[in-house]
């Protein structure tokens, strides 16, 4: 026993009120979402902006790596790594024992101990094996479980909810810039925006701004909002997020809110990405009071979008791109500087612009030799986009009725008539309501 | 939308008949400009006109480009249209060139051809400089065309010059000329970064002062500085001088003083104190020399100065520093083991492990967590009999006698009057101890009386050893880095004499190599050499003689150009010992530079295979082979499966055995088995040595990786996932090195992956490895009283509770964490982490070095050799992280700081905060790892740039006005 009597004094006075120490935090539960693991992380590199700085700490970077290649490489040849590795399986295995069963976890109690369930309902108090990443253990993930112990062996990694990676965009839309007639300054606008800052960040780090988090799309149905989205996706490498507004709105409390936040935390993942959240006024309306708690759960799914937009974390690459074509209703504040910092106007096309989309349109069909384009749209008719797309099915339905192969003049202007009228019906069905 | 974004797209259309390109997309206005510009060439191109119509037309086409306004996707539109016409403008020019235009015209075509040039980017071909060098180069128009001409201009200066360097000295003088011109308006256009670059290309950045001002000259030499650590060698020393003679010339004398010192070179720093005759600036000056080189004598002999210089008042502040944090009571090391946390289900304490041990551990602790407080509850004890000191035992006396100057630190009057009544004590043991403690107790401070020497002298040359070696080690402990010229006279002539036993002569040159440290001593150098040359190679075997080598190293710590001359002589040393010695003085002639190359040939070394482990191994089993080489053989199963004949009972000795001997031959093994029953086989035991130092130098490498990556961030990061892999891949020994140098590489900087990996290092098979991992997290978290950290270490106090050596280990590491109750630091970098310390280097190097065999020095029982007693060549390592803010008397005053995570600014835009996360403190304050400090409101003035350590206030004339 060390000490004496001073010392022996001091050690009781302890016993009968030991001082409190803050608990330290655990390993649990913190999944590692972003990126490998931090000990094997490269490290960041600033300055951002272009500079030999920057150059020779990226090369600096490359030299390691060479360095660990060419160190793994002579040691590889030595002594393979792979004979260790199957034999450690081998050794892990083992120790997992056959058959496992599935269990759910339940509660933490400790560093090497936990509350499990298996399938049949029971709870069990079992231990954790050491060889279990403790990172990726937390309440309610599935673990595999020895089959005579029921101790953790393994963990179960779930993928984030399907139904977010069904919003994932594997496949790349058809439609490009190149078929977007007109709409010149939105695409600049656009680019800039959401493009941009994600390829070269290094320009808005020079000028000392953050570039722009998002940008709406409004202006009236037909115009090219959600084609212009198409066309970004079509042409970026980030990860491409689609949601519609009215997906965001589910059968159970929390839920919406949740998925919401799941978009946000993949995009993060997946970064740098784009959101495109198309229809937003589902979602986006003003805030009012209600007494539905369908509305109030709207709401709340809006309110999250707000904190995911600009909230207390940091978002890092991910860029929002709404559409609507109510702007005016929407709340005031999701369309506010820092969450979404660009408003772009889409308006129905000048006449050039007709001009424009109606070659696009027509340059896949068969046209009989009396057609005129010039002719067709005039700078009059008040026609969208989507209107001179219609025509151009119109008439080509038209053509296709009486079995010709090619569309004829006569039938552009038949199907012209047709769509004018229907816009016209659709006008006045409004004065109805 | 521009063309290229078409061609991009077109991938995705069906090959449709559309209509011709460009042009049908043209808007009306753009389809004018297009017209226009188009026209204008025409003109151009047509022959016969007056030269006064080409001017125009060229006029005319110059303000298109100049007016129009771009946009960031997209080539500027009047470039676009140009693109198809440059070769015809380009034919244009090789006409008029050979024909009768003025030579105005020339110029002002070239001018535009070089914009146009831009959009022309072929590799090698640089028309844009071409057509640049044709116009006019004294008008000084380069200007005009703006940022991204200028920038590209830049970047073609840079390829042509590496090109034609040293083929062409006219042509690369024209390129530098015109960099000059170019600079200007980098530095007037916020583009610091590559105005530096463009200098750096063509290799004249000593050119860069005279276009300085004051408003740029701050941002200019920040990103210089920092762009040091990654430069090739001629690049970086003119960078650091560059950047200090700017910083002269603009009165920044304390950054001026910080890169002198980083140049390491004497006359420079005179130079600083020269630059003002202020008495305060140079007390300033003084403070921020004491943190690093201490043996300066201050040119205007003032004895004030002097003082600031030496050391002489550090006691003083840190005791006010210890009063104003209320850190006065001291404490006993239970308070910090706090045994009562850990779980009551295993009994702890007493029991089988061996108390004196614990004792000797205990002692230590609270040398630590007590140091420089001048109080402690366990060793001073006025009553002798009653001392702590003698509840150890042996050697175990020295340490604990010892721990009497540590708590006295830096306090030599208080702490030699202590220590009196033990120098005068009968038993060796407890005289040895006060001869170290009196070393201990003036490391760091260059006191003029020298009271240390004095004391010591005598018994340097005492027949007992073990006060010799205790006198020599407290030498080399309190002169550290004084380059003392009579501690050199007085410790020589032990190096070189054979007849005084190894041990002596190996700490004399480890002394030695403290006191000298990067001063490539010559004398010393050729002593050692000559001894290592002289001395049997028997002796070149025996453990000690790492000291010898570390002490030839330390000599050319950061003196990378004069290490040749050293390493030729080496090699006639045919000793293996050779192999260690290269490598020691290479690793610490590169210490801190980040030297990529020469982390590439440490890592070599640690690849290459032992000559034992490629021998066919016919004695084993051949499919075993694998498993023995894997780094398990320190398994008593494996190394029973391995050789089950020859040696039946490993099994209840292997905690002594070593790792790599198990997979030896059978031979050594046997023999090694009479070692262990008969320790005193000295010829044996040399044997054994012999394997050990022919692996030595791997271990030091894997130090060196430390000491060379730790000079900046990158490496810094890099090098932990190096060591995962040697981890991986490594033989025991690199093995056994790897967390010390983890830890040598974040020394008091606590940061999760280091060590969370060295966590995981504790629970290794090998004890060794274990032992060092602990030693290592506490070498980590040292001084900063790291909650999480402690957590671990109280674990693993319980886990290795029956394991005496280990638990000295876990002891050690608890005292290096709560390092003087938090005050203390151990980093080796000083002054906002820019320059490193050689002296505390040193000190953890050498700690480290003695760690790779932790069975033969730290962790041995024995009596008569030095064995803990090296720990506290820490003792130079450790000083105050604190920020004291001093009047113009050097009164410590009060005054509000912000204190808070230090922000790495090089290179941003406008003026970002330095700091964040901060908050706001009144002096005196503690500043951790990556922490910087500022002043909180403009009261007052500081005389230095960066606040850190003693920083002397002045009063803000300008404050005062507003306050009346």
């Amino acid at each position: 026993m060390p000490g004496g009597g001073d010392f022996g004094k001091k050690k009781d006075a302890k016993k009968e009120k030991p001082k409190y120490e803050p608990p330290v935090e655990a390993k649990f539960g913190k999944k590692r979402r972003k990126g490998p693991d931090t000990a094997v992380k490269l490290p960041n590199v600033y300055p951002t902006t272009r500079c030999k700085l920057k150059l020779l700490k990226l090369e600096r970077i490359k030299d390691h790596l060479l360095l660990e290649e060419e160190f793994i490489a002579n040691q590889e040849a030595f002594q393979p790594t792979e004979a260790k590795q199957a034999e450690e399986r081998d050794k892990v295995d083992e120790l997992r024992g056959y058959p496992m069963s599935i269990g759910t976890l339940e509660e933490i109690i400790d560093d090497d101990h936990a509350i499990v369930s298996s399938t049949a309902g029971s709870e069990y108090y079992v231990s954790i094996m050491s060889f279990v990443d403790k990172g990726l253990l937390e309440p309610g993930c599935s673990v595999l479980l020895h089959h005579k112990t029921v101790s953790v062996v393994g963990v179960l990694l779930d993928e984030a909810d399907p139904m977010v990676s069904v919003m994932k965009l594997d496949k790349s839309p058809k439609e490009s810039y190149a078929d977007i007639g007109g709409l010149e300054s939105q695409i600049q606008e656009i680019k800039e925006a959401v493009e941009l800052p994600l390829t070269h960040p290094e320009l808005y780090e020079e000028m000392g701004i953050k570039p722009p988090k998002g940008v709406i799309l409004y202006g009236a149905p037909g115009t090219g909002k959600t084609l212009l989205a198409k066309a970004v996706a079509n042409q970026t490498s980030a990860t491409f997020l689609r949601i519609v507004g009215s997906e965001l709105i589910q059968k159970y409390l929390g839920d919406g809110p949740r998925l919401c936040r799941q978009i946000f935390q993949i995009a993060g993942e997946l970064a740098p990405s784009i959101v495109f959240i198309d229809e937003i006024d589902a979602i986006g309306t003003k805030r009012y009071e209600s007494t539905s708690g369908g509305e109030r759960e709207i709401q709340r799914t809006m309110l999250e979008l707000l904190n995911q937009l600009d909230g207390f974390d940091d978002r890092g690459d991910i860029k929002v791109i709404m559409a609507t074509n109510k702007i005016e209703s929407l709340d005031p504040a999701l369309i506010r500087p820092g969450r979404i910092d660009r408003k772009i106007l889409f308006e129905n096309p000048d006449s050039n612009t007709k001009k424009k989309i109606l070659l696009i349109h027509t340059s896949k069909m068969n046209l009989a030799s009396d057609v005129n384009l010039d002719e067709l749209v005039t700078s009059k008719d008040d026609l969208s986009g989507a209107d001179i797309k219609a025509m151009c099915t119109e008439a080509g339905l038209l053509a296709l009725r009486e079995r010709r192969m090619q569309v004829k003049a006569e039938d552009f202007k038949t199907a012209k008539e047709r769509v004018l009228k229907n816009k016209v019906e659709e006008n006045l069905e409004g004065l109805y309501l | 939308m521009p063309a290229k974004e078409e061609s991009t797209a077109g991938a995705d259309v069906p090959a449709a008949k559309k209509p011709a390109p460009a042009a049908e997309e043209l808007s009306e206005e753009d389809q004018k400009l297009k017209d226009d510009l188009e026209l204008l060439v025409e003109k151009l191109a047509e022959p016969n006109q007056t030269d006064s119509a080409y001017a125009e037309y060229l006029t005319t086409m110059k303000n298109f480009i100049k007016e129009s306004t771009t946009s960031m996707t997209a080539v500027p539109k009047p470039l676009k249209f140009l693109r198809p016409h440059y070769p015809v403008m380009a034919d244009l020019y090789e006409k008029w060139s050979a024909g009768s235009q003025g030579s105005a015209l020339l110029v002002q075509l070239a001018d535009v051809l070089s914009v146009v040039a831009m959009t022309y980017l072929d590799a090698g071909k640089r028309d844009s400089l071409k057509y640049r060098f044709l116009c006019d180069e004294g008008s000084g128009g380069v200007a005009d065309w703006g940022h991204e001409y200028m920038r590209n201009l830049a970047l073609e200066i840079g390829e042509a010059y590496q090109e034609s360097l040293g083929a062409d000295d006219a042509y690369t003088d024209r390129l530098v000329a015109l960099s000059l011109q170019i600079v200007p308006f980098f530095l007037q256009h916020n583009a610091e970064a590559d105005a530096i670059d463009l200098l750096l290309e063509v290799e004249s950045i000593e050119k860069l002062p005279q276009f300085l001002d004051a408003s740029t000259y701050a941002r200019l030499c920040l990103y210089m500085v920092s762009c040091v650590p990654l430069l090739a060698p001629p690049d970086d020393i003119a960078f650091l001088q560059t950047a200090f003679s700017i910083y002269l010339s603009h009165g920044q004398l304390t950054q001026a003083l910080t890169l002198a010192i980083k140049l390491d070179d004497e006359a420079l720093i005179k130079q600083v104190f020269e630059a003002t005759s202020d008495v305060l600036v140079h007390k300033q000056l003084g403070f921020i020399l004491s943190l690093q080189f201490n043996r300066f004598r201050s040119p205007d002999e003032d004895v004030e100065v002097q003082e600031t210089i030496s050391n002489v008042k550090l006691p003083e502040y840190f005791a006010y520093l210890a009063k104003e944090l209320n850190l006065l009571d001291p404490k006993v090391p239970d308070e910090i083991y706090k045994s009562y946390l850990e779980d009551s289900r295993f009994s702890f304490g007493s029991g089988s492990i061996d108390s004196a041990k614990q004792n000797l551990a205990a002692s230590f602790v609270n040398a630590f967590i007590n140091m420089g407080f001048c109080k402690d509850k366990l060793v001073s004890n006025v009553d002798e009999s009653k001392s702590w000191i003698y509840r150890t035992k042996g050697t175990g006396m020295v340490s604990a006698t010892a721990a009497i100057g540590s708590i006295y630190q830096w306090n030599i009057d208080d702490g030699l009057q202590a220590l009196n009544k033990y120098t005068e004590s009968n038993d060796d043991d407890i005289k040895a101890g006060a001869l170290l403690g009196t070393g201990i107790v003036s490391a760091n401070i260059n006191d003029e009386a020298e009271a240390a020497f004095a004391l010591l002298q005598e018994y340097v040359t005492d027949p007992k050893k073990l006060l010799q070696t205790s006198a020599i080690t407290g030498l080399g402990i309190a002169f550290a880095g004084s380059a003392n010229e009579e501690v050199l006279a007085l410790l020589l002539p032990l190096v070189s004499d054979t007849d005084v036993p190894l041990e002596v002569s190996c700490l004399a040159s480890l002394a030695l190599g403290h006191v000298f440290v990067g001063s490539a001593h010559g004398d010393i150098t050729s002593t050692v050499l000559q001894t290592l040359l002289e001395r049997e190679a028997a002796h070149l075997n025996n453990k000690f003689i790492r000291f010898m080598a570390m002490g030839l190293g330390l000599l050319y710590m950061g003196k990378t150009e004069l290490i040749d001359d050293a390493l030729d002589i080496i090699d006639a040393i045919e000793h293996p010992i050779n192999k260690t010695l290269k490598v020691l003085i290479n690793i610490c002639a590169y210490a801190g530079t980040g030297n990529v190359l020469q982390i590439q040939s440490l890592l070599q070394m640690c690849s290459a295979k032992p000559k034992k482990d490629a021998e066919p191994k016919p004695e084993e089993g051949g499919d075993e082979e694998g498993t023995a080489e894997a780094g398990e053989a320190g398994e008593p199963a494996e190394a029973a499966a391995t050789e089950p004949k020859t040696e039946p009972d490993t099994a209840p000795a292997t905690e002594d055995v070593e790792m790599e001997d198990a997979s030896e031959e059978p031979q050594t093994e046997v023999k090694k088995e009479k070692e262990e029953a008969a320790e005193e086989a000295e010829a044996e035991e040399d044997d054994e040595e012999e394997e050990e130092t022919e692996e030595m130098y791997q271990g030091i490498a894997i130090l060196g990786l430390a000491c060379i990556a730790m000079g900046e961030d990158i490496g810094q990061d890099m090098v932990l996932r190096h060591f995962s892999h040697l981890m991986h891949y490594g033989n025991s020994l690199i093995r056994r090195a790897v967390p010390l140098a983890m830890g040598l590489v974040s020394a008091s900087h606590p940061q999760m992956k280091a060590f969370d990996t060295l966590s995981r290092f504790t629970h290794d098979p090998d004890l060794e490895i274990s032992q060092n991992a602990i030693y290592a997290m506490g070498l980590v978290g040292a001084g900063t009283n790291n909650a999480r950290l402690a957590q671990l270490l109280r674990q693993l106090a319980q886990y290795y509770s029956k394991s005496p050596d280990s638990l000295f280990m876990v002891r050690i590491a608890q005292g290096l964490l709560y390092l003087g109750k938090g005050t203390l630091t151990l980093t080796p970098f000083n002054i906002e982490r820019t320059i490193l310390n050689k002296v505390s280097l040193a000190a953890l190097l050498t700690v480290s070095v003695a760690l790779l065999d932790p069975k033969s020095f730290i962790l041995n029982d024995s009596t008569s050799e030095t064995t803990h007693q090296l720990l506290y060549y820490l003792t130079p390592a450790i000083k105050p992280k604190m920020l004291i803010t001093v009047d113009e008397n050097l009164n410590p005053i009060k005054v509000n700081v912000r204190v808070g995570q230090a922000v790495d600014v090089v290179g941003q835009a406008g003026k970002p905060k330095t700091i964040t996360g901060w908050v706001t403190q009144a002096t005196p304050v503690l500043l951790n790892y990556g922490e910087r400090a500022e002043l909180e409101n403009n009261e007052y003035i500081s005389l230095s740039h960066t606040l850190e350590g003693i920083v002397i206030l002045k009063k803000n004339p300008e404050d005062m006005e507003v306050d009346n």
